[in-house]
Order: structure tokens, then C-alpha cells, then sequence
């Protein structure tokens, strides 16, 4: 039902390639896990007193963290020369692509090896589904989209490469023959979400996805559109009463009622590159005749690049298939989505199985990024708004989406999903009827990107918003808190959000700033300096519904404490998020943190199937009286999880750590008997400078006890001094019962391991069970956060060059894991935001950046001097109660600021802009 | 992908054509001719025979390869379809760009190809009162024949600035990715002189 | 080939022979291993490759590696992001940064640091006044790129260790 946001393959069994992401027995040197642990033993750690990451000394001293810092000669027992590859692709996608014609390559500029379609076949690969398609393109096909791969050159020393590469880039090597047009290609899915609420919002709704589950129309494959109407032929019955709702709720919206204001508009957003500083790279070393294929990449996604590429060989015939692949995964230099699932991987891992026994490395430089890397979706939106003009209710809301996929399906039919489920932002709106469709073009693929599909739509929406108000006559901040989703009210899934809904405190804030009250008296429509001033107020789901993570975190008989995590650091902290979120329950910050290691867990034994997106209840159930399966294993570092899942299951071991590993310590050196009543009141201790008290302790003559001393006696009594854990959260966690030293504890996670003193690892079968009902993958989204900006802009009238001159965001995000993270990632996302809305754009086809021609001197993305340096405020609410979980925030501040920007030059200028980005020329058009 | 044909690599046979600079060659666009100043015989009056070989020497000087570097703000432009040099740079007091970030730090004594940076010795950007971006041929003229538009030349001196300087002659010989100025730096040079020859009258504005 | 001697981070390196057309970049990332210096776009748009070149007169400036032939280095003496620290000892800017949280990935880290050094070094020799301070260093940061931060805690880091020493930046005020 729900496109997964990941695809199904099976873990260790893939064509029975064993897959670990272990380390390699380091002979000499320093093994790669050191580099990418940090900050290192004994070495200064910033995060221990608040004053710095854990990754802060490393990255301000150029030590070696990014996969593409790393040589085959700085892993040890590698052999010491790297080899080079280049990924060439095709700039054209409307002609038969014929060939290369490496005629310019001689002598001893020649490629070792030449990687093409053909030997594709030969080896045997299988694309993993995710990525369906031609990893080449064939001669005598038409490339599928621009940028698709067509051969990869390898070349043995770095100097052939660096000269061929200089050769080959004007492209005109890759050639093509007759004209075809671009290849067609049926839609990447098509879905329609309606609601028609009960009479009052106490009464069960008339129609929801909830209750009735998604809908899809029928696939017509010979029409570029889907036909979604619900009396066309073959119509699946699930989908045609969706559609006589949605139907309903359209002819309502064009019927003509004085009482109503209806407005219908169209807006429509760009493609543009997450344009992360790193470019895409890899090292990859396969021994030949059947052994061990070595991986170094950078991704938001381990788990997912490792199974992928075990597919990808789990047919191939010998000397091609690798018995064992073993991938490691470093820090990586920014990411914004479009590392998750990145195609890229394959192309690595293939360049060393076609060059046996030596390591090779494939990079893209920046025109290659912006070739081959995953873009954001350009959607094409049309909405339509129903408002009763006495009361200023919002009544209907109809709206239909086009998405640009591009050549790749990737993560097309989720975010289109997600684009709609998300559609009617922070309101409250009784029928909605919502039709989506994700469509292929020959674009370079569009897949995950922050923001992912509720960019676009709250762009559009609050844009309309801001329209319908004004034409209403009303405040638009007062018609936004009329129309506001109250706490528990339900979204337009049918299910009410399951975390904090905070817009009316947001609104509040908003209106009160003096950007907003001062917005009269420093308006200027007349003069050679326009002025304006805009508001929006947004929400945007975190999670995906299917998500998991693994943490393991060991405590020292000196009281050192060292987290393992699955998830990734790409400069969102989630190192030091996890070394602050176990010191809550330990008492002290981690002395090393190690991220993306997905090898630490072996102990629990987990296993999987299905796909936890679709997979039904009683499948379920059947597979959960296995105590080691679980939904899912591990998920990619997106949609916002960091903090709220990926540090979980490392909280929830340090969690069992304190429960039965320090707080037996603690009691025996406070000599409190098992049988005193304050023996179990572990839940009323706490740290405080570093030592462990609780209430009335002082009073019994007691004094609180350091962590070393603590976890020298845990360890000398045998109390547990380690954890590993597992947790998945479908819209809510699993949950279970642990037989553990003679208790049962029952704890939000589904498997666990434990060690006691200074013991092995052991598993903790659980007892029972309780995952999250397959149900629940009807929801849209039941986690989201709210953010709202006010801002003014300054807009030279001669030239159209605009300034903001000050804005003002407001967010809320629970509890902040590390507050200067959370304020340097909404920065950030304001910024990324003003890119989006004035600056960044790719045309989508030909002349875009499949032409591997474009560089960030065409594409603009933001800089100091596009920003309020100095007049940017932003606020991060308190945590609603002490013990409000972490919600995800990285997305939601990027966006209200771009429908706030169109708002305020709508303000300024009396011109509503109905496409993104507003350039300087566009507004100098306007202004002439 | 699955096929039962044997697993091979594929060596790269085609080792003969080519060469490094074809490679280069065929990435630049071929520039358009200049008019020789003898194909304006024809045009008996001197003064329009002038104006009409300004109106051909004009072609190079509204090139973006002139162009980009006499802008009309303090910033210079990029590129075959113009667009504010990125990143910001200002022109500073002596042209060579503001203390943080000077010309030469880019642009080194000539082209390195492998990063597609133009260069030359004394890279910088033509005083203010040389701005050429946004005017006609003919505002182009009278300013380039005005002293206190030209760096004080006299429009003899025009002749071996434009057609001998090597600054200049990069316009010729812009490198990777940039298409350059019509004709060549001789042949500008001959135009300018044969515009001098014949008393340097300017097309209309 | 073109034989090249450079001073990095105050230690000696060649006579060596190099291709006329390596870049510094890949002189530095590929030939010495020295990756701390960043490849982001290979054009000097970002500057996550900037690197401080020290001339004779003791001034300073930044330069991108991605640009330029390894050989324009010849005799040259330069620092890279590797050689801030001394001793084992952050320097003040380093540790500005790191108290700031002014970076998240760290990709373009050394380049604000390079370019940041620069400034400081500059504004020692040549204070400014305190109303010119924030556009001083606006105007030095503007040519790097960052994605992930908008540029504040950098450009507060930067203001932070300028006042600390404002003695020694700034010309007092009268």
C-alpha cells in the first residue's frame, strides 16, 4: 500500500553473499573504524563540557574522515596504489545512443578496463528494484534519462586518469545516432487521498484513508496521466469510492455560492541539487576469484548501500561474484536526502569487480554531481480553496499534483505521497480530496531531498493562504489561527497527529514580532525601494513510518563510555546528540563515539522480511513468534530521524545500563537492602555534576556516588556494563518484555543483548511483543514539528535586486538533544530556503545539468551576502513538558521562510509570484 | 543483465586517432570571421566608412569577452551568456579586486585548463569609466575615442591596444568552455587602424 | 614536467617533478595524501580548497588549490588546514569554531579556517575600526560556500575573536 522507502532485500542471504560492515583485522596502521571513532580515546572531547561536537577537533584539524579522504595506502593490509574510474554518462536523451569513441585516448592516456552494458551481461548483475532501469545504457537504446550511465574507463595510475579525464570532458566522445524522442515510461505511481470529515469533529469521519486504506486508479498504460475519474472502466471499487468523495468535494468547490470563496491556482516549483559540499565518492577493492569485495562510501543509507550491492553480485557468475562484502562507512560532508539510496554505490562497487585485485576509486567532481546526482521533484500543483466568507472557515480543498520523477523512479511515489498527505499544511479542513501522480521524464532522477514533497506543497499552500486572506479582507495570522488543526485534531489521513501541535503558540509569536507589528509603517509600494513584509506558518512530518536503528553502548570499569550507532553523522550531531541523550541516563559523555557502523550489533541476531511498509497484520504476527525478527533493521539517516530514532536505541541501552548495572551499584554502596522500598525508586535518581543522588539522600546520611566509582563496582559484582538495542517505530514504537535478572522489563525497543562485569555479549530473548499494527501504515504522518517565519524584504525597484532586511523564524521541536545543533541546522535550512525560493534552478532537460556542463557558477545557491546575517532571529520553543521526546526538526525550518519571502514581494510589489525561484530579473520584469 | 555469453573485458582498442588537443579543439566553438577593412572599400564616403568598420571592430567589443571584464558595476560577469562572476568579487581600488580576494589569486599568469580558470599576468578589470556592459556600438565609440574614457590613449594608440596587447589578445584565446571573440586579435588590430586611417568616426548612438 | 620545492606547514617538500597540468589540489590530495585541504566544485566557487599562501613580506593571502598548476607553487611557502594547530595546541580560531559549532559536515571547514586565519593575520597589521568590523568580515568569508550552517556561527566566531583581542584588531575608538 504505502511505497516503501525502501526496498525489500534480504539481509546476509543475498545470493548467498555474506555481507558484513565489520573492520578489517589491521595488521599495521591505523584501521579505518579509528579514524571515523571519535573523538578518539583519551583524546579532548568538546562535547564533554557542552562546548563543542565530538567531531569538532577532526574536522577543524583536516584529519582523515570523508570517504573521499581516504587512499587504498591509508587502509591497512590494502595494497598501496589506488586506481582511478570515471563514470561516463549520456548528455543526450532523445537520440539512439551508439557508442564511445575513445579514439582520443592513446598510448598511455589508454583505460585499463572499459565497463559497458555488455559486460553487465556477461558478469551476471541484478538491479535491485529500487534502482530499475539500465545501470548502461546499451548501444543502439535511447538513453532512459540525461546523465544515465553509459560505460565506466578505469584507469590504473592517477595520472592517465587526471589527463583522460581533462580529454573526455567536453562529452562529444559519447555519441548518438537517429532522433527517437525520449523514452516513455509508464508513471511511478499514482494515488488519491480524500477525506470527508463527520458532521463534528467528536463523530467518526464519512471517508478517510485511514479507515478505507490508500487508493490508487487504475494504470493506463497508453496515457501520460493517470484517468481519475471513478466511473472509467476497470476502476478498482477502493478507488472509485475515494473518487465519487473526491468527485463530490470538487463539484462543490465549482458550484457557484456567493457564500463561498473559491479560489483555483497553480503553482509550480523547480528542480534544484542538494548541493552537498562533498561531492559523491567511493574506494573499492575486490580480490578477484571469488573473495572478499572491501567498500569505503559515504551515504545516509548503510544498511541499504550494503544489501544493494550484495544484490547486485547475488547472481553474478565467478570469478565475478564476491563470497563476502564487507563495506564501511565514513562521515560524510553534508547529505540533505540525496545520499540516501544514491544509485552511485553500484557504479563503485562495480569498477573494482571489473578490475580485480586492485583498489579503485570513483569521484564524481562537481559537473558529474550535478549530472548524475538525485534532485528535488519540480511539482506542478493546482489547488483549489473553499472558504465560507461569514464565518472565514476553510471548507474544501482540492488539489492535483504533477510530479517530475525523472529517469530513476527512486523515491518518486513516496514523496509524492508524502507531498499529498501533507498538502493541507497546518489547517483544518473538513473535505479534501488530494490526486498525485509521480511521473518519469528524461530528467536527471529525482528522489529524497529535505524537504521532500512538503517544500513544494506548503510553498503553495501558504501562498494561497496568504491570497485567500487578503481577499477575504482578513489578518492573515488571524485567518490562519481560525482555520489551525487544534491538538487533536485529525489530519487528513483520518488519524490525529500523536505528538505536540504547537501553531497556535507559533501564530501567536509570529503576530507579536515587531517585523509583523511594524509591517505598515515600513511598507513602501511607491518609492525606488519597495518593501514588504510576509508571513507563513508550517508543518512537516519527520520519520517514514518504517524506521529503525541500533545502538550499543559499553561502560569502562573507569566509567568510559563508548556508543555504537547505525546511523550517519553528516554534520547534523548525531554523534554528540547520542553522547548528550546517554549521558542523561549515564551520568557523563561518551568518550567515543563511532556512527554509520552497522556491525555491532551481531549479538541480537535480527532477522527480517517483508516490507514493514506494506506488510499485513497477520504476516506479522506470524513473523514476530521469531524472538529475533524484527520490521526492519536498520534504516537510512533521513527524513529527519536523527534525533528522535536513530538515538534511541542507544538511549534505551544506556537506559538498561543505569537500571541494572549502575543502580545495583549504587545501592550496594549505599548499602540500601533489595528489600528497602527505596531500592526501587531508580526512577527519582538523578545526575547532578556528575554524581548520582536522589531524594532524601542527604537526610539518610548518604552521599552521591561519581560514575567511575560506580561502574567499577558494576563491573566488579557482574551488574551489567553493556547494552545493545534495537528499536522500530511505525507512527509509534515496538514495545516488549525482557526476562532480565529476574525481572520482566519491558522497555520501547524489540531486542536486546546485555553484558554483565566484564563478560561476553549475550542475547536476551524478549518474552512478548507488541510491534506497531500494520494499520498504522495508513497514516500520512502522526510526528511532525511546525515552524513560522515573518520576514522583510527591501526590493530595488530598478534593478529587481532584493534584500532580506530581517526575519524572524519560531520552531518547536521537543526537547533539543544539542541546542547549538538544533539552532545551526535552522540556520541553515533558512538559508537553503532563501536559495530555494531566490535563487537555485536547473532547467529540467536539455541544456540542465544532465548536460554535464553545470557548476556553482550557473547554479546559485546562497550565500553570506544573500543573508540577514546580522538580522536573522530565530527561537526554538521549550520543550512542552521536561520529558518531551526529541522531534525532528532538520526539514521543517527550511520551509515556511520561501512561501514567506513570496508572501512579502507580494507585499512589496502587488505581484504574486506563482513559480519558484523569484530571480532578481523576474522581479525586475515585473517592476518595469 | 544476465546473458550466457562469457564474461570479458573489454580493452580499448581504438588507440590510433586522436590526440590531447583535438580533445581541447573541438570543445571551443569556432569563432565568426571579422570583415577585413578592405571589404568596406565599397563604401565611398569616409566617414560612414568608418563608422562602418567601428560598426565590425564592434563585434569583438561587445563580446562577452570584453564585455564581462568592462561592466557596467563594480563586479565583472562570467561566461558565454553573462552572469555576475561568482564568486562575489569586487573591483577594489586599483581593478585587481578588494583585499580578501584579489584577481591573481584565481586567475594565474595564464590559462590552466584542468580547472577551466582563464589567466594572464595582469588579470583585472577595466576602469570604471571603460564600462562597455549594456551600451551601443555606437556609445562604445565615442567613449573609446574620449581620453577620459580611455585611459588618456589617443585613438592611434587604440591600434596596438587592442590589436597587440596581450590582456587583450586573451579574448582570442579564452580556454575550455568559453567561446572567443570573433575573428582574430590581428585582424581587430587592422580594423582599429583602418578606423584611426580614416578619421575615427563613430557609428550613431 | 616542472620541478617543484614548496614549504608546507613549515616543512620542506622536493625537489620533485610534477605535470605542469596537476592542479594543486590533487598535488596536495593525491601526490601527498594531505586531504585536509577539501575538493568541492574544482572551479574556485566554493573554496573549500583555499589554502593560505605566506609571502616574503610576511602578508598573507588565500588561494584555491583547484584552479591553479601545482608548479605556480614552486618556492612558495603555504598552510593548510592540517598545520593550524601547533603542538598538539588549537589555534584560537580552531577553537572559536568548535565553541561555536560553527560547522556541521566540516566539509568547507578548511577553508573559513584558512581564509579566516587570513583576516585575523591581516586585521593584526592593519586594525579596522570597530563599525567596520561586521562587513570586514562578511567581505572575507563571502567567497565560501556552506551548505548546511547560513553562515552565522561562523561569522560569530569570527566577531568573537576579533573582541576578545580587539587591541590587537581594531583600531581603538576615539
Amino acid at each position: 500500500m504505502r511505497p516503501s522507502r525502501r526496498e525489500f532485500v534480504k539481509w546476509l542471504s543475498a545470493g548467498g553473499i555474506s555481507v558484513s560492515l565489520s573492520h578489517l583485522a589491521s595488521a599495521t596502521g591505523v584501521p579505518f573504524a579509528a579514524h571515523e571513532t571519535l573523538p578518539g580515546r583519551g583524546k579532548f572531547n568538546p562535547a564533554t563540557k557542552g562546548a563543542g561536537r565530538v567531531d569538532g577537533v577532526a574536522k577543524v584539524t583536516g584529519a582523515k574522515l570523508y570517504a573521499s579522504d581516504f587512499r587504498a595506502n591509508d587502509l591497512p593490509g590494502w595494497p598501496q596504489t589506488t586506481s582511478h574510474a570515471i563514470l561516463v554518462r549520456a548528455n543526450d536523451a532523445a537520440h539512439v545512443y551508439t557508442g564511445l569513441d575513445l579514439g582520443r585516448l592513446g598510448g598511455a592516456l589508454k583505460p585499463s578496463v572499459v565497463v559497458t552494458a555488455a559486460d553487465l551481461d556477461r558478469i551476471g548483475t541484478q538491479v535491485p528494484e529500487f534502482y530499475a532501469g539500465d545501470l548502461f545504457c546499451p548501444p543502439g537504446k535511447t538513453p532512459l534519462y540525461l546523465g544515465q550511465p553509459v560505460a565506466l574507463l578505469i584507469f590504473e595510475k592517477f595520472d592517465a586518469f587526471d589527463q583522460a579525464r581533462l580529454a573526455l570532458r567536453d562529452g562529444t566522445f559519447v555519441q548518438f545516432g537517429e532522433e527517437t524522442g525520449p523514452v516513455v515510461v509508464p508513471d511511478y505511481g499514482a494515488f488519491r487521498f480524500t477525506r470527508v470529515a463527520g458532521p463534528s469533529p467528536d463523530k467518526p469521519d464519512v471517508y478517510s484513508p485511514l479507515q478505507a486504506g490508500w487508493v490508487s486508479p487504475k494504470k493506463v498504460q497508453s496515457a501520460a496521466l493517470p484517468v481519475w475519474s471513478p466511473l472509467a472502466k476497470e476502476m478498482p471499487a477502493d478507488y472509485a469510492k475515494a473518487a465519487k468523495h473526491g468527485e463530490q468535494i470538487r463539484a462543490e468547490l465549482a458550484a457557484d455560492d456567493a457564500s463561498m470563496l473559491v479560489l483555483d491556482r497553480e503553482f509550480e516549483t523547480q528542480s534544484v541539487d542538494p548541493m552537498f559540499l562533498e561531492p559523491e565518492c567511493g574506494l573499492a577493492w575486490y580480490d578477484g576469484k571469488g573473495g572478499n569485495l572491501e567498500l569505503l562510501l559515504g551515504v545516509q543509507s548503510p544498511y541499504e548501500a550494503a544489501e544493494s550491492i550484495a544484490h547486485l553480485f547475488g547472481k553474478a557468475r565467478a570469478p565475478y561474484k564476491p563470497a563476502h562484502i564487507n563495506a564501511q562507512f565514513a562521515h560524510v560532508g553534508g547529505g540533505f536526502g540525496g545520499r540516501d539510496h544514491t544509485p552511485f554505490i553500484l557504479y563503485v562497487a562495480l569498477a573494482a569487480v571489473c578490475f580485480p585485485g586492485k583498489p579503485v576509486r570513483l569521484a564524481h567532481d562537481r559537473y558529474q554531481q550535478f549530472q548524475g546526482g538525485i534532485k528535488r521533484h519540480a511539482i506542478k500543483m493546482r489547488s483549489r480553496i473553499g472558504i465560507d466568507r461569514a464565518t472565514g472557515k476553510i471548507k474544501a480543498f482540492a488539489a492535483d499534483h504533477v510530479l517530475d520523477g525523472g529517469g530513476l523512479a527512486h523515491f518518486s511515489a513516496s514523496v509524492a505521497v508524502v507531498a499529498a498527505t501533507g498538502a493541507i499544511g497546518i489547517y483544518d479542513i473538513p473535505k479534501v480530496d488530494v490526486r498525485t501522480v509521480a511521473v518519469h521524464s528524461r530528467g536527471v532522477s529525482a528522489g529524497s531531498m529535505r524537504g521532500y514533497g512538503i517544500l513544494q506543497a506548503m510553498t503553495a499552500l501558504e501562498v494561497l493562504i496568504d491570497e485567500a486572506a487578503s481577499e477575504l479582507k482578513r489578518d492573515p495570522i488571524e485567518f490562519r489561527r481560525r482555520n489551525a488543526l487544534p491538538q487533536n485534531g485529525r489530519t487528513m489521513t483520518g488519524n490525529p497527529y500523536i505528538v505536540s501541535v504547537r501553531t497556535p503558540e507559533i501564530l501567536d509569536k509570529l503576530e507579536k514580532h515587531p517585523i509583523w507589528q511594524q509591517r505598515a509603517q515600513f511598507r513602501q509600494t511607491s518609492s525606488d525601494r519597495l518593501v514588504g513584509t510576509g508571513v507563513a506558518c508550517v508543518t512537516k512530518d519527520y520519520g517514514s513510518g518504517a524506521d529503525g536503528s541500533l545502538g550499543r553502548v559499553e561502560l569502562a570499569p573507569d566509567g568510559r563510555i563508548v556508543i555504537y550507532c547505525d546511523h550517519v553523522e553528516m554534520g547534523n550531531g548525531i554523534g554528540t546528540a547520542l553522547a548528550n541523550r546517554v549521558a542523561g541516563h549515564l551520568g557523563a559523555v561518551a568518550d567515543e563515539v563511532s556512527v554509520a557502523r552497522v556491525d555491532s550489533y551481531d549479538v541480537l541476531g535480527l532477522v527480517t522480511s517483508g516490507d514493514p511498509s506494506s506488510i499485513d497484520q497477520k504476516t506479522q504476527d506470524a513473523a514476530e513468534r521469531n524472538p529475533r525478527w524484527v520490521p526492519a533493521i536498520s534504516s537510512p539517516t533521513s527524513s529527519s530521524i536523527g534525533a528522535h530514532v536513530g538515538t534511541h536505541s542507544a538511549a534505551e541501552a544506556a537506559r538498561v545500563i543505569f537500571r541494572f548495572g549502575l543502580w545495583p551499584a549504587a545501592l550496594e554502596l549505599w548499602r540500601i537492602p533489595r528489600t528497602d522500598p527505596r531500592a526501587r525508586q531508580w526512577a527519582s535518581a538523578s545526575w547532578q555534576n556528575g554524581q548520582l543522588t536522589m531524594p532524601g539522600l542527604e537526610m539518610a546520611g548518604l552521599e552521591p556516588l561519581a560514575l567511575p566509582v560506580l561502574a567499577a563496582t558494576a563491573h566488579a559484582r557482574g551488574f551489567v556494563t553493556g547494552a545493545v538495542a534495537h528499536s522500530f517505530s511505525r507512527w509509534a514504537w515496538s514495545r516488549a518484555r525482557f526476562p532480565l535478572l529476574g525481572e520482566q522489563y519491558r522497555a520501547d525497543i524489540d531486542a536486546l543483548a546485555i553484558r554483565k562485569g566484564k563478560g561476553k555479549f549475550e542475547r536476551i530473548n524478549r518474552a512478548s511483543v507488541k510491534f506497531p499494527p500494520t494499520d498504522n501504515n495508513r497514516i500520512g504522518t502522526a510526528y511532525t514539528s511546525m515552524c513560522g517565519t515573518v520576514v522583510r524584504v527591501e526590493i530595488e525597484r530598478a534593478t529587481g535586486a532584493l534584500r532580506i532586511a530581517k526575519a524572524y523564524s519560531v520552531f518547536e521541536c521537543g526537547t533539543a538533544l544539542v541546542p547549538e545543533v538544533v539552532m545551526g541546522q535552522a540556520q541553515g535550512g533558512f538559508a537553503m530556503g532563501v536559495g530555494y525560493a531566490l535563487l537555485e534552478t536547473l532547467p529540467p532537460f536539455e541544456g540542465g545539468p544532465g548536460n554535464g556542463e553545470w557548476n556553482l557558477g550557473r547554479y546559485l545557491v546562497a550565500r553570506g551576502s544573500d543573508l540577514p546575517l546580522r538580522d536573522l532571529e530565530i527561537e526554538m520553543l521549550k520543550p512542552q513538558t521536561a520529558d518531551e521526546a526529541p522531534k525532528g526538526m532538520a526539514e521543517v525550518v527550511m520551509i515556511p521562510i520561501v512561501p514567506a519571502l513570496i508572501n512579502a514581494i507580494h507585499d512589496a510589489t502587488g505581484h504574486r509570484f506563482r513559480a519558484l525561484p523569484v530571480t532578481a530579473s523576474l522581479l525586475k520584469g515585473v517592476l518595469a | 543483465m544476465i546473458s550466457d555469453a562469457r564474461f570479458k573485458m573489454i580493452a580499448v582498442v581504438a588507440a590510433l586517432a586522436g590526440s590531447l588537443s583535438a580533445g581541447y579543439a573541438a570543445s571551443e566553438s569556432a569563432s565568426p570571421a571579422l570583415a577585413s577593412p578592405e571589404s568596406f572599400a565599397g563604401i565611398s564616403e569616409t566617414e560612414k566608412r568608418s563608422a562602418a568598420i567601428f560598426t565590425e571592430l564592434g563585434k569583438v567589443l561587445t563580446n562577452p569577452r570584453c564585455t564581462n571584464c568592462h561592466p557596467a558595476g563594480d563586479r565583472p560577469h562570467q561566461g558565454d551568456n553573462p552572469r555576475l562572476h561568482q564568486p562575489p568579487v569586487s573591483r577594489g581600488a586599483d581593478g585587481h579586486g578588494l583585499e580578501a580576494m584579489r584577481c591573481n589569486s584565481c586567475h594565474q599568469k595564464a590559462n590552466f585548463e584542468p580547472g577551466r580558470m582563464p589567466g594572464h599576468p595582469d588579470w583585472h578589470l577595466a576602469p570604471r569609466e571603460m564600462a562597455w556592459e549594456g551600451k551601443t556600438i555606437g556609445e562604445i565609440c565615442e567613449q573609446i575615442r574620449d581620453p577620459a574614457r580611455n585611459g588618456g590613449r589617443k585613438v592611434e594608440d587604440l591600434i596596438d591596444h587592442i590589436g597587440k596587447d596581450t590582456l587583450v589578445g586573451w579574448a582570442w584565446k579564452p580556454g575550455f568552455g568559453r567561446s572567443p571573440a570573433p575573428g582574430t586579435q590581428e585582424q581587430a588590430g587592422a580594423l582599429v587602424e583602418a578606423w584611426v586611417k580614416t578619421g575615427a568616426a563613430c557609428p550613431a548612438p | 614536467m616542472t620541478t617543484l620545492s614548496l614549504t608546507i606547514n613549515g616543512q620542506k617538500h622536493g625537489p620533485m617533478d610534477v605535470r605542469d597540468d596537476l592542479s594543486m589540489n590533487d598535488f596536495l590530495r593525491e601526490m601527498l595524501g594531505m586531504t585536509g585541504t577539501k575538493f568541492g566544485c574544482g572551479a574556485a566557487q566554493c573554496l573549500s580548497c583555499a589554502i593560505i599562501v605566506d609571502a616574503p613580506d610576511g602578508s598573507s593571502t588565500t588561494s584555491p588549490t583547484c584552479v591553479a598548476p601545482a608548479v605556480s607553487f614552486d618556492g612558495k611557502s603555504i598552510r593548510t588546514v592540517e598545520g593550524h594547530a601547533q603542538g598538539g595546541q588549537l589555534s584560537v580560531l580552531q577553537q572559536a569554531f568548535i565553541n561555536h559549532f560553527a560547522f556541521q559536515c566540516g566539509y568547507c571547514t578548511a577553508g573559513f579556517l584558512g581564509e579566516g586565519q587570513v583576516l585575523l593575520e591581516r586585521l593584526a597589521r592593519a586594525p579596522v575600526p570597530r563599525e567596520a568590523l561586521e562587513r570586514t568580515i562578511a567581505d572575507a568569508l563571502d567567497g565560501h560556500l556552506c551548505r548546511c550552517t547560513g553562515y552565522i556561527k561562523y561569522q560569530e566566531a569570527m566577531r568573537d575573536v576579533i573582541l576578545a583581542d580587539s587591541n590587537r584588531y581594531l583600531i581603538a575608538a576615539k
